[in-house]
């Protein structure tokens, strides 16, 4: 089984003479995060309606895990969750009522239902508010619950289009957290977004889109990835005091790649996220060497924005 | 088939989830209770002449209650999720879109024609109990039974039109509005045709085609909405 979870062939959108997307090919491994980088009007949102079977492609084709979201729709769409538009849901409505329904139309057996709408609310952490009705959600667990909403029934791939739009700072990190972990997980995530940093947070790959048309596919972080397609890193460290190649190396093992950069500064790049570079960072300590800096350079992504995207709407 | 059966029965059974947390079911109410009643007050108080000429006065009344209740579930199971975009989470779950709306129409249109024949029959028997058969000469308006028939063509011409207003406005409140103002066509085309002493089967049948043709038409349009 190809371990694809994503692929879109050639796919074109056109509304009456105006051609929505181009040519857009790309495809995405089992358990990678990719952020879809473009201005509003790019053709993100429409490219994340076609693989979610809402809107149909003029041309080209779309797969999920090898399955047609149009024509074999009812498989397809079960092993996948769609955010998308930022959807709103009558007042009326608590959260267990939208779970259950989501449950109830993916299949999930019956016996099965109310545990499954609970998981997913566990895994979003609104389950204190699963009996409040929407009208009473501020919108930050709102958007909690959609997202929770698009985890019933286990999709193994989670489309989500602009998902922290509208939110407070704390309660947009909240949510970058919440889709780290999901990442971690080992979830197929595509993120489309106009924020950086939500792709740069949450996200190992980017694509670029500009009127239609892919203009970039590339890694959120160049030069860390390890090719395993591992998220990777790189820790910029200074020292008080010199320090040699062999010293650093030796007190961090195989899985730090270290180049130095004069007596006194490393980069030390790695596959892995915040668990492995407390790794590092304790490794250094321990070994006694006089780091008295160390810092995550940015990945450069609003530049490589503006260079492939423009100016719109880069925030 | 089956797999459409089954969404059909799931988006039913979410209708009633809807109809009870927003309490619209209540409104079904409206017809069995409030139209009898308003019905059995006018026999009592009104020189009614015989108890046909109650029935029809009664199930006036009760298929107008009826009527702004198919006008207003119908515009909100079509339109409210369209006006509040809750129709992009729907769309993307694995079932026929059409299948789905049918199974929530079944319930408030059905719902609602239901509740009318409740009430019609109430209506009827009220009339008996209450008024008699009359010794006035003068002859009903209407065959009642024929009346309710008519009436029903009525009610599913307010819901198709609504149905299909909803889909095109995306909106339940301009859809109600369009219901309305096909009810007061309607209305005031058959009073005309009264009038002119050419009201016949054939209108309220016109009536009833005119809707099926819109619930048709919003399901086809429904499904085809964003692909």
């Amino acid at each position: 089984m190809s371990d694809e979870a994503l692929v879109v062939a050639g796919v074109g959108k056109r509304y009456g003479d105006r051609d929505v997307l181009r040519d857009v090919s790309f495809s995405i491994r089992s358990g990678e995060a990719v952020g879809y980088l473009g201005p509003n009007g790019a053709g993100k949102s429409t490219t994340l309606k076609i693989v979610a079977g809402v809107t149909r492609p003029t041309g080209g084709s779309v797969r999920v895990r090898g399955l047609d979201p149009d024509r074999e729709s009812t498989r397809a769409l079960r092993r996948l969750g769609a955010l998308l538009e930022t959807p709103g849901v009558p007042p009326y409505l608590t959260g267990a009522d939208l779970l259950e329904y989501v449950a109830r139309v993916k299949g999930v057996p019956a016996t099965e239902r109310h545990r499954a709408a609970r998981r997913s609310a566990e895994a979003m952490a609104v389950v204190e508010h699963l009996d409040r009705p929407f009208g009473s959600l501020s919108t930050g667990l709102t958007r909690r619950m959609l997202l929770a909403a698009t985890l019933v029934g286990d999709p193994d791939t989670l489309l989500l289009d602009e998902p922290t739009l509208g939110l407070d700072p704390a309660a947009r990190q909240d949510l970058r957290d919440v889709l780290r972990g999901l990442h971690r997980q080992g979830l197929t995530l595509l993120v489309s977004t106009h924020l950086l940093d939500d792709v740069s947070e949450v996200c190992d790959r980017v694509l670029f889109l500009r009127d239609g048309s892919l203009v970039g596919d590339e890694p959120v972080h160049p030069g860390a990835d390890d090719g395993s397609g591992t998220r990777g890193r790189r820790v910029r460290m200074q020292f008080g005091a010199p320090v040699t190649a062999a010293e650093l190396a030796g007190a961090l093992g195989p899985a730090f790649q270290v180049t130095l950069d004069g007596p006194r500064a490393a980069d030390v790049r790695f596959a892995g996220g915040d668990d492995e570079q407390r790794a590092l960072l304790a490794a250094v300590v321990r070994a006694g060497l006089p780091m008295i800096t160390a810092s995550t350079p940015g990945s450069d992504l609003a530049r490589r924005y503006l260079e492939r995207v423009g100016r719109e709407d880069a925030t | 088939m089956s797999g459409e059966l089954a969404a059909l029965g799931r988006n039913a059974r979410w209708e009633l989830t809807r109809l009870r947390r927003s309490r619209r079911v209540w409104l079904l109410l409206i017809p069995v209770v409030a139209g009898p009643a308003g019905s059995a007050i006018a026999d009592l108080y009104l020189r009614v002449p015989s108890a046909g000429t109650a029935e029809i006065l009664g199930l006036l009344i009760t298929a107008g209650l009826a009527a702004l209740v198919i006008l207003d579930l119908t515009a909100l199971a079509v339109g409210e999720d369209l006006a509040l975009r809750t129709h992009y989470l729907t769309f993307a779950l694995p079932q026929s879109r059409s299948a789905a709306l049918v199974g929530r129409l079944l319930v408030v249109v059905g719902g609602s024609l239901v509740a009318f024949g409740f009430g019609a029959v109430a209506v009827i028997a009220l009339a008996q109990l209450l008024v008699g058969p009359g010794t006035d000469s003068v002859a009903p308006l209407f065959v009642p039974a024929h009346l309710a028939m008519g009436l029903l063509g009525l009610l599913l011409f307010l819901g198709g039109i609504t149905a299909a207003a909803a889909v095109v406005t995306r909106s339940a409140a301009q859809a109600l509005v369009a219901g309305v103002l096909a009810g007061v066509a309607a209305v005031g085309a058959g009073s005309w045709f009264l009038l002119q002493r050419q009201l016949t089967a054939t209108f309220p049948e016109i009536l009833g085609v005119v809707g099926g043709a819109g619930f048709v038409w919003c399901l086809i349009e429904y499904a085809r909405i964003e692909a």
